[in-house]
């Protein structure tokens, strides 16, 4: 009996204790416990009821069936889900629009494996994609019926903004970065000034300039659509922030490594793109990752120059008589989309810095 | 070593060369001519513009006035000549300043490979050979953040070695260290200086100078005070600036 007790007291402390001393130390924070636990519960409670229990699926739901339910009324998704998809592009054509999405997701699956992280192969994977992407969508060639960018929209268009927006941005930022640190003071502080102007306007700003006035400016040759002029817009500002995320990155590298490539005979781009640019790549990588988020959920602003987007061809799924109660339902499928990729954008960040931790122990 | 410049020239050659740092006159008139194979240490107290004078050399600092001959290259704003130069003259750091995402092979076969277009399996033999040579050749594939401060000061040698240079200058190479790992650094040095390269050391290892100097040059404030082979160095000095100086570097 003894030893039994002895053994009892030594052995590391059970489930049960390290809760007890976790949640019941005295008696107030166990009432605070209680408390909170019924709080929780009541609350999951109400939303697996409204989500699920008391929902109603399929398509063939009606607006009336919900009504009675009094749960989520989730027919409207199964009714609707191609304006939110695709926006206005036209119904018969809406394959092209989910091949171009596949596409466009492919290409930043791809993107994101360190094995293509080639100069070339990178390359590779963006133009095809790109074209593959604006070929489905445009139409015009190969039998496609002609689809004009303003009847683009959805997640398609969404998705489209980002990763062109990307394309533009990201390798502008790393030239601004880089110019910005010239020897020359006229090419640094240029580069400075139009980083901060820049800054210091605010997106939508950006953006209707590059809609509306930006066409003013442009001689006749040059004049492109309204979305590209945008998409190019949006390039500007996430390249003039993602810029100084560069900018710091650089900063954090030690002066002894540049010296040190200076000294083994190594060239100004060899330097920059071997030593320089992966060491500040690894030091700028969560704040990096935070503008793409950012630069994910901004797209949402193109509505202001008339550009139907994923949010706002939400508004247009519930918008029509007979949903417009249930825009719940709507924003709550639009909210998982954007956590979907946004929480999968974060998640790759994790990887990385956990892959690059290897070689910095 | 290739050996593409005519032998018949000095390694270094520097005539009335002068540094400033805005007001601060931080090299004073400084005249230098370091032979093909010689091995010259220089030493002298802090802020004496040792590291700087043998900075200009590979122009990791600009000079305002004077030449440098290296090779009988003269250093002037030509991008192109200066990484000719930089080529041939091999740098050790103070604090290594190895390529930390890259493993310790990886460091070695950049040059090679980015600057005399070395094919890679070729680059990776001479570069074990040169590991063997600092005696690391095991720590080939890890990265320098898993070594030690005197691991990593010698996988910093292997890396200038494997570009093959005629000129390797060391910038106070065990200044970094635990004082358990000076030992080994300074081995592989006088090993090195065996060999007959040419080596400009700025040092405050005295023995280091005692063993394998040709030639010790002592600077203060920015010039050069006293020149001498090792012997007379130590045990003649004619400046007193040189004696103070050693009385206190030598004196416990």
């Amino acid at each position: 009996m003894n030893t039994l007790a002895n053994s009892a007291a030594v052995a590391p402390p059970g489930r049960v204790q390290m809760l007890r001393k976790r949640y019941f130390p005295t008696p107030l924070q166990g009432l605070v416990s209680v408390v909170s636990a019924g709080l929780l519960a009541l609350i999951l409670w109400k939303l697996l009821n409204w989500a699920f229990l008391s929902a109603v699926f399929g398509a063939d739901g009606s607006a009336a069936d919900c009504r009675a339910a009094g749960g989520a009324c989730w027919s409207v998704i199964a009714n609707r889900w191609r304006i939110i998809f695709f926006g206005l592009y036209p119904y018969a054509e809406q394959w092209r629009s989910a091949l171009a999405c596949v596409a466009v997701v492919a290409m930043i699956v791809l993107s994101c494996i360190p094995s293509f992280w080639r100069p070339w192969r990178l390359a590779a994977v963006w133009i095809v994609g790109t074209a593959i992407y604006y070929i489905l969508m445009k139409g015009g060639v190969l039998g496609l019926r002609y689809v004009g960018e303003e009847q683009w929209g959805g997640l398609a268009l969404t998705l489209f903004i980002f990763v062109a927006t990307c394309l533009i941005g990201f390798p502008l930022s790393i030239v601004l970065a880089l110019l910005r640190r010239s020897n020359l003071p006229v090419i640094s502080r240029g580069t400075g000034l139009l980083i901060d102007a820049v800054r210091s306007l605010p997106l939508l700003a950006i953006l209707f300039a590059f809609a509306v006035v930006v066409p003013f400016m442009l001689p006749g040759w040059l004049q492109t659509g309204k979305l590209y002029r945008v998409v190019f817009g949006a390039g500007l500002f996430f390249a003039a922030y993602q810029a100084e995320i560069i900018r710091g990155g650089l900063q954090g590298v030690p002066r002894g490594q540049e010296e040190a490539a200076m000294a083994l005979g190594i060239g100004y781009w060899h330097r920059v793109g071997k030593i320089l640019l992966p060491q500040a790549m690894r030091n700028a990588l969560p704040a990096t990752i935070n503008q793409f988020v950012i630069g994910f959920k901004e797209t949402s602003l193109v509505i202001v120059v008339g550009f139907f987007e994923i949010l706002a061809s939400g508004n247009a799924a519930y918008g029509t008589g007979e949903w417009t109660f249930a825009y719940r339902e709507v924003y709550a499928f639009i909210a998982l989309i954007y956590f979907v990729f946004t929480y999968s954008l974060s998640r790759y960040g994790a990887y990385l810095e956990r892959r690059m931790a290897i070689s910095s122990r | 070593m290739a050996d593409t410049h005519p032998t018949n020239v000095p390694a270094v050659q520097i005539n009335g060369m002068n540094k400033f740092y805005g007001h601060f006159h931080a090299l004073k008139n400084i005249h230098l001519t370091v032979h093909r194979g010689e091995k010259v240490v220089v030493c002298g107290p802090s802020g004496s513009g040792k590291s700087t004078m043998i900075r200009c050399i590979n122009r990791l600092e600009e000079h305002n006035s004077g030449q440098i001959t290296v090779l009988g290259t003269e250093l002037n704003d030509d991008v192109a000549s200066i990484d000719g130069i930089r080529r041939e003259v091999g740098m050790v750091f103070q604090h290594f300043n190895l390529f930390p995402h890259m493993t310790v092979l990886e460091n070695c076969v950049l040059a090679p490979m980015l600057v005399r277009k070395t094919p890679r399996a070729q680059a990776e033999a001479a570069a074990m050979r040169y590991l063997e040579k600092v005696r690391i050749p095991e720590q080939a594939l890890k990265y320098p953040g898993q070594l030690s401060g005197g691991q990593q000061q010698r996988v910093a040698i292997a890396r200038s070695l494997c570009m093959e240079p005629e000129i390797l200058l060391f910038d106070e190479p065990t200044s970094a260290l635990d004082p358990e790992m000076i030992s080994e650094v300074l081995d592989v040095m006088v090993h090195l200086a065996s060999e007959g390269r040419t080596m400009i050391c700025v040092t405050h290892e005295m023995g280091f100078a005692r063993r394998v100097a040709d030639r010790v040059i002592f600077m203060d404030a920015g010039e050069i005070v006293e020149e001498a082979d090792p012997e007379t160095f130590f045990q003649s000095p004619s400046s007193d600036r040189t004696k103070q100086f050693l009385s206190q570097v030598l004196g416990h």
